[in-house]
């Protein structure tokens, strides 16, 4: 389990991008609901968004709806590609038979 | 920060585990329940389109003595309520997603409102030069039409197999109902249709608590 991306391959982290990615291609959840979804304090949730963000794998936006200022937040085509490709390693890991040993 | 939960994942079973359990939790939550949106409309088109048969029975027969107010009035004030919760649902559900899957389920929505506004104006105008039972079969021959076309468009947005052969089935019992006449469209559309749209709510159902 070493070559796991990193920033992916924390229980925390994981499970926020797992639930981002379960939102359609185009779409964005504000930080309460993101909230409600996992169970995790906002301040616990921010840190983690943080370090998605630097990752370069969640973009963050500040919006208003009406007069309250709203936080939407989506999976960046980048942090998709590195949940596919965490997913995709560890099903390997699973099961390492496949493809390559019939070839 | 918790150093707990920046650990990693156990192994990588528990990771997969973690990944799916999560993911279709999200997708459980931000998907309202099938049978709250499908249900209340088969119990007003059942009821409604009931009350309609019994007072308003083919060949001007009267099978239950009601008012002659009270079908229609029944029909909206159900359709007005499986309106209302399906809204309110929805909002339960995406109200806090915005990007391209509200604005689908917007325009959507708009298709129903503009759509019914649009048919309806015409029939208003020419209803009034027909015979009752003829001028209540042409309203509710196109109104059911309308919703048929609609549901088989919400399949295809979604590619919702549910909502699509509802849409085919609502299509299909609506001709066999305008063929066999006034009155009888009431009756086919009550029981096939609002009966349809009940085993339609229940297959949704089920599918989903299977894929859970």
């Amino acid at each position: 389990m070493t070559d796991l991306d990193p920033v992916i391959h924390a229980q925390a982290r994981l499970r926020v991008v797992a639930s981002l990615s379960a939102l359609g291609d185009g779409d964005r959840i504000t930080f309460p609901r993101l909230q409600d979804l996992l169970g995790m304090t906002a301040g616990n949730l921010s840190v983690h968004l943080r370090k998605l963000e630097d990752a370069g794998y969640v973009e963050i936006s500040k919006t208003h709806r009406g007069r309250t200022p709203t936080t939407l937040i989506r999976l960046s085509r980048r942090g998709r590609l590195a949940f596919e490709e965490y997913t995709e390693a560890i099903r390997t890991l699973l099961d390492p038979t496949p493809s390559k040993e019939q070839q | 920060m918790t150093p707990d939960d920046d650990l990693p994942p156990t192994d990588a079973a528990a990771a997969l585990r973690l990944i799916e359990d999560q993911r279709s939790q999200t997708a459980r939550r931000l998907e309202p329940d099938p049978r709250v949106l499908y249900w209340p409309w088969g119990v007003a088109w059942l009821v409604g389109f009931g009350l309609f048969f019994l007072r308003f029975a083919p060949d001007d027969r009267v099978l239950v003595r009601l008012p002659g107010w009270l079908p229609l009035t029944v029909l909206f004030v159900l359709l007005l309520a499986a309106a209302a919760i399906q809204a309110v649902a929805g909002a339960k559900a995406y109200g806090q997603v915005t990007g391209d899957s509200a604005t689908r389920g917007r325009w959507y929505g708009c298709a129903w409102a503009l759509g019914s506004v649009s048919v309806y104006a015409g029939l208003g105008r020419i209803s009034e030069h027909l015979p009752h039972d003829l001028a209540a079969l042409l309203w509710s021959a196109t109104a059911v039409g309308l919703t048929g076309a609609l549901h088989m468009a919400g399949g295809a947005i979604w590619l919702d197999r549910d909502l699509f052969r509802l849409g085919v089935w609502i299509s299909v019992i609506n001709v066999v109902g305008t063929f066999a006449g006034p009155g009888w469209h009431s009756l086919v559309v009550s029981v096939a249709g609002g009966g349809g749209i009940l085993v339609a709510g229940l297959l949704a159902h089920l599918r989903r608590r299977r894929a859970r």
